[in-house]
């Protein structure tokens, strides 16, 4: 049963997947390149975590989906929606992650990737 | 999810949400183009591709910040009938991109 002919819950879900999708791609570019420009493997880690969390909010995306058309359908359009922690915890993410491009970028004229 | 107004048409909350999502990506784009710069092995002037390097990155690190704020404050709006409030993101992002690109002009001209 489609519960919003716009197709919201459906486009908002591929946002968080197209997002994820995302910091997944700069995550493997970040584990690829990272250890080599620093010479340092546990640089590898920084990419790692990016890989966990771009995984994580690819599912999320999914049961988010879910709990939206749940409530839809049963409360109507002025549902109670799924709170804001999920986009608390990306804002961090992403801050945390340009702390970390911050350091790469002023630790980089020492280094270079010929 | 908030403790104010009346819950909006789950619409404008979705779509609250998706812009704030196109703000995260494009602080990605932002944070993977400023470290592009910064480990390509290019012929530049080292310090003004540091600089255009840094604007990107900053430019990065502030846009979730403000992605945020954007989209609590269009969040309280529709909750309390209110118009939405403007972003200060574009013209941020505008000005950086543009101040980025110029520092990199004169980094290729002045190697």
């Amino acid at each position: 049963m489609l519960f919003d002919p716009g197709l919201q819950p459906e486009r908002t879900e591929l946002a968080w997947r197209r997002t994820a999708l995302a910091l997944g791609v700069g995550s493997l570019v970040a584990v690829r390149l990272l250890p080599a420009v620093f010479e340092q493997p546990a640089w590898v880690f920084v990419g790692i975590v990016g890989l966990i969390v771009a995984a994580v909010l690819w599912f999320a995306a999914r049961q988010r989906y879910r709990v939206v058309t749940e409530v839809l359908m049963h409360d109507g359009d002025r549902a109670v929606l799924p709170g804001a922690a999920l986009i608390v915890a990306l804002v961090a993410v992403v801050f945390v992650s340009g702390l970390a491009a911050l350091v790469v970028v002023l630790l980089a004229p020492m280094r270079e990737l010929t | 999810m908030f403790g104010t107004g009346a819950e909006p048409d789950a619409r404008f909350t979705l779509a609250n949400e998706r812009t704030f999502l196109a703000w995260i990506r494009t602080a990605l784009a932002f944070l993977a183009g400023g470290v592009a710069l910064a480990l390509l092995g290019l012929d530049l002037n080292g310090e003004l591709r540091l600089a255009a390097s840094l604007v990107l990155v900053v430019a990065g690190i502030v846009t979730p910040l403000l992605a945020w704020l954007g989209w609590a404050r269009a969040e309280r709006a529709l909750r309390l009938g209110k118009p939405l409030p403007s972003s200060l993101l574009g013209p941020i992002l505008g000005v950086a991109v543009s101040v980025a690109g110029a520092l990199l002009l004169l980094a290729i001209l002045l190697k």
